[in-house]
């Protein structure tokens, strides 16, 4: 035994020692078996050929029992779900649709094997809506001086396919959802992470909603830059647009310093200066470059986006919160 | 063309560039001047360095010619060389050695100055040795910053104006018949 786990310690365990599953290891110690060579060889070439194997859906692997994760899922984002909602909200058109049509060619009686599901069109609308709203509310508290397109920029990139599919996968609404391919496409997994915002709206209310989205969607802001999210091509129009609407002089670029000027790696520094004080200085590796860089960290400046500004308060209670879209209409 | 950038793109051009440092080596020790350039040619003035990262700067030096030692260098201190024939050996004073070549002082201390492995020689080309104040062009285009010398030039009594030189206080009034030699 001591010879074997000696053996195991290696990347690749020699030829007669096999990982059953995890914490079983068949080891032929007897005698050595002659065919078991060959059976190896063969099994690597096949497995070299066709690739790895389909990810198969965690429904379809052993121990899984769906109304116990779908309370599992519930209890563990601390959020008081109703569960027949949270079980709406996981089922998608697709998914009733292939169910059907498996039905239909299994030959079953379609008037005594109905599904009693409903899927998740109106809940996922319904939450997709109360998400925007949430979010474009506090990204406007948040940002007051951030224009409308930059607001819309951030509430798109933050709702967007990727982070939503991202922050989806991560807490196992895939696991979840019932849909009729796997892996489950973007679109499909985003709507479902909707209409799971949408059922924990109209179970808990808006407010532990607001807690939710806030905790989940706007901490993936936390290193993003402001133009990342937002493609601005003409910074420097934007800037003095900004100022003008302020009232304050309009910015004069002015080279500050330079390095390697007639290098192949050059390094401009260009200032940014509005009665003759500094507004922002950015680098380039052309003085155009550096310029428009220069107007981007204005801008960031301006709209207080910096990288060290006060990081959002995720222990504040929800005070802050209190019905946004209510200061907004007073604020207006 | 660069300008649509992403933001730490344009901050990582900017952390990792190659700035070009002039030093006027008028009137200053060459050992100051050497070890000011060694510093900024290895990189160890930012707070990225490391040994293998090649992210030393250029350093020109102008003036080489009008440099100071202190003290009786310039007859006592002795440059050596042997090219390993017999019969080869050179000592040059220092007079004798900056009279020949007007920059190999400081060339030679900054050398000796630099970290013993394969990256000196890379770092002294980064080192450009001027014995006067002129310039080449393309490297004037490069510079970006003048270091202040080590050491603060006196005054020599000819450059104080007669008002001060009436104005520092004497230790004692001299007799009218007293002959200062």
């Amino acid at each position: 035994m001591a010879a074997c786990r000696a053996l195991v310690s290696r990347a690749v365990l020699p030829l007669h020692y096999h990982h059953v599953c995890r914490g079983v290891m068949l080891t032929h110690i007897r005698e050595k078996k002659r065919w078991m060579k060959a059976y190896t060889l063969i099994m690597e070439r096949k497995r070299k050929m066709e690739g790895p194997p389909p990810p198969k859906p965690r429904s379809q692997q052993p121990n899984f029992d769906y109304h116990a994760e779908v309370e599992a899922f519930s209890a563990r984002l601390q959020e008081s779900f109703s569960l027949e909602l949270l079980k709406t909200a996981f089922v998608n058109v697709c998914y009733l649709r292939s169910e059907e049509e498996r039905r239909r060619a299994l030959g079953l009686d379609l008037e005594t094997t109905t599904l009693n599901l409903k899927d998740n069109g109106e809940l996922c609308v319904h939450g997709q809506q109360f998400t925007k709203a949430f979010l474009s509310d506090w990204c406007r508290g948040s940002f007051p001086s951030l224009p409308q397109e930059g607001v819309a920029a951030i509430v798109g990139h933050l709702t967007g396919s990727e982070v939503m599919c991202h922050v989806a996968r991560n807490l196992a609404v895939e696991d979840l959802t019932m849909s009729a391919e796997f892996p489950v496409p973007d679109e499909i997994l985003q709507g479902t992470f909707f209409a799971v915002i949408g059922a924990l709206e109209q179970s808990s209310g808006s407010v532990r909603a607001g807690l939710f989205i806030r905790d989940f969607l706007v901490t993936q802001l936390i290193v993003k830059d402001l133009f990342d999210m937002w493609k601005v091509v003409d910074p420097m129009g934007l800037l003095v647009k900004e100022l003008t609407c302020k009232g304050i002089a309009l910015p004069e670029p002015r080279l500050i310093r330079s390095a390697g000027a007639s290098t192949v790696l050059p390094l401009y520094f260009v200032g940014l200066y509005s009665d003759r004080k500094l507004l922002a200085q950015g680098p380039g590796e052309t003085v155009l470059a550096a310029e428009e860089e220069a107007a981007r960290v204005a801008l960031r400046k301006l709209y207080g986006f910096t990288e060290n500004r006060r990081p959002w308060d995720y222990t504040a209670p929800h005070e802050q919160l209190q019905k946004p879209s209510a200061q907004a209409l007073t604020s207006e | 063309m660069t300008c649509a950038l992403p933001k730490k793109t344009q901050s990582q051009w900017a952390t990792f560039a190659r700035s070009w440092f002039l030093i006027d080596a008028r009137m200053q020790p060459p050992g100051k001047i050497a070890s000011m350039c060694s510093v900024r040619l290895q990189g160890k003035h930012k707070p990225i360095y490391h040994p293998l990262s090649d992210i030393g700067d250029h350093v020109v030096v102008m003036n080489t010619r009008h440099i100071a030692f202190s003290g009786n260098k310039w007859e006592q201190k002795v440059y050596s060389s042997h090219t390993g024939y017999p019969g080869s050996f050179k000592q040059l004073t220092a007079a004798q050695m900056h009279k020949k070549d007007p920059t190999a002082i400081i060339k030679l201390a900054v050398y000796g100055m630099l970290p013993k492995n394969l990256t000196r020689r890379t770092m002294m080309q980064r080192l450009h040795l001027f014995p006067d104040d002129v310039l080449p062009e393309d490297i004037l285009k490069n510079l970006t910053e003048e270091l202040p010398q080590p050491r603060e030039i006196p005054r020599k009594l000819s450059e104080y104006t007669q008002e001060e030189r009436n104005a520092f206080p004497m230790l004692w009034t001299p007799p009218e018949d007293y002959r200062m030699k």
